[in-house]
């Protein structure tokens, strides 16, 4: 009878010990979006959304303006140091209209691993983009999202596609 | 008598030009919540601790409705006061479907004036202010986005299949004539001849960015633009006559 009891105990103590929370090792290698992110991009598209009418579910939503005016002449290169953390950036517009107030600056994120938005800083100006879907990324397309709000509603927005160069 | 006519102008516009309207937000449907801030500094209201609103919808366009928070003239319903923040300074929260008893497709613009509650004093009335459509209407001309400021690229549209103009049916060879103004309504520049897109049989279309078509000197802010749609239609004898539709006006968002 006491060994009975000595095993019901021992059992319950590999059933706790059991319930210890296992780590699972990442499945193939964690990205680097930030390293993704780096190098020269060309500008291949541009679509202006007016996001009014897409909440109001109105028909003329969006709209293909890359070739109204020469965007494809705008690149951008973004740099980073050799731990992949963004540094500078810069801006050849051609004679493209402008997508940022500034062309030179640096570049930070809002998270490193998981980045949303990116900021152009050039002194004490800033302009937010939004960063798209990650999986463009390995096949050499990066998506950023420029947005204009009044009284805290997005009004405009303006999606742009880059190619890697 | 010259001058009688010159000093009532003098007057009224002394009396009138203080008057301040804010909305926030800025733009709404008509079943959004918006507060009014009435400033009445500079009219017969000016001073008062009570000011009730007297509220209108539908200015000049049909079917209006009094609101129904207004009451009698000579005794304004409290639920038409206006909360008093500061000297001359009163705000008012509405939802425009709830004030007017009216559908969203019904409300069109709206308008208003302050009053004292036995309507002895009363400012000028104020209005029209338009209410955003939750419903699409298809029209002659649009614009492409419906809200926008003088950095963005703005296309203007022209659905010929909805003119109601002999003439402007029949217009080809379309061209576009933009405008700019700046904030003391001063043209900035004008640019004719603007070759259209014809984007189908019945649309076509115009895209830019103002300072890609006119010089914008530096230091000025554009307010608004007009655009106007010009052509040609055949004569009996089928000579090319020039002809054109209605000017429209555009007025900058202030993004924040």
């Amino acid at each position: 009878m006491n060994n009975i009891k000595y095993i019901i105990l021992a059992l319950c103590v590999i059933s706790v010990w059991g319930c210890k929370p296992e780590e699972f090792g990442p499945i193939g290698a964690e990205d680097n979006i930030l390293k993704e992110m780096q190098g020269t991009w060309g500008l291949t598209k541009v679509t202006q959304v007016d996001q009014d009418a897409t909440t109001k579910g109105f028909p003329y939503k969006q709209l293909d303006i890359t070739n109204v005016y020469a965007y494809k002449d705008l690149s951008i290169a973004l740099q980073g140091d050799a731990s992949g953390a963004p540094t500078s950036f810069t801006i050849t517009p051609g004679n493209s209209p402008k997508i940022s107030d500034f062309n030179t600056g640096n570049w930070v994120v809002d998270n490193a691993k998981a980045p949303t938005i990116i900021t152009l800083k050039n002194g004490n100006m800033t302009s937010d983009l939004t960063l798209g879907s990650y999986a463009g990324l390995k096949s050499g397309k990066f998506y950023l999202r420029k947005i204009k709000k009044a009284n805290g509603k997005i009004v405009v927005s303006y999606i742009y596609e880059f190619t890697k160069k | 008598m010259k001058k009688l006519i010159l000093s009532i102008i003098f007057t009224f516009s002394v009396a009138f030009a203080f008057a301040q309207v804010t909305f926030s937000p800025a733009t709404f449907t008509a079943e959004d919540e918006v507060t009014i801030t009435l400033d009445v500094t500079g009219t017969p209201m000016a001073g008062q601790d009570d000011v009730y609103l007297w509220m209108f919808s539908n200015d000049g366009v049909g079917g209006g409705k009094d609101a129904l928070t207004n009451g009698q003239w000579g005794n304004s319903s409290d639920a038409a006061r206006m909360t008093k923040i500061a000297t001359n300074k009163f705000t008012f929260k509405f939802t425009g479907t709830t004030l007017f008893g009216q559908s969203p497709a019904e409300l069109i613009n709206f308008g208003f004036l302050g009053k004292s509650k036995d309507g002895s004093k009363q400012t000028q009335d104020f209005k029209p202010f338009k209410f955003d459509p939750l419903v699409f209407s298809p029209s002659q001309f649009r614009i492409f986005p419906g809200k926008l400021d003088a950095t963005d690229m703005s296309t203007v549209y022209f659905h010929q299949d909805q003119a109601t103009e002999q003439n402007v049916q029949r217009m080809f060879d379309v061209k576009v004539t933009l405008t700019f103004y700046n904030d003391a309504g001063a043209v900035v520049g004008t640019k004719t001849g603007l070759v259209a897109i014809k984007e189908s049989t019945t649309v076509y279309s115009y895209s830019f960015i103002p300072d890609r078509v006119i010089t914008i000197p530096a230091g000025t802010k554009l307010n608004k633009f007009t655009y106007q749609f010009t052509g040609s239609i055949k004569d009996a004898n089928g000579g090319n006559i020039p002809t054109s539709a209605p000017v429209n006006e555009v007025v900058y968002t202030v993004f924040n």
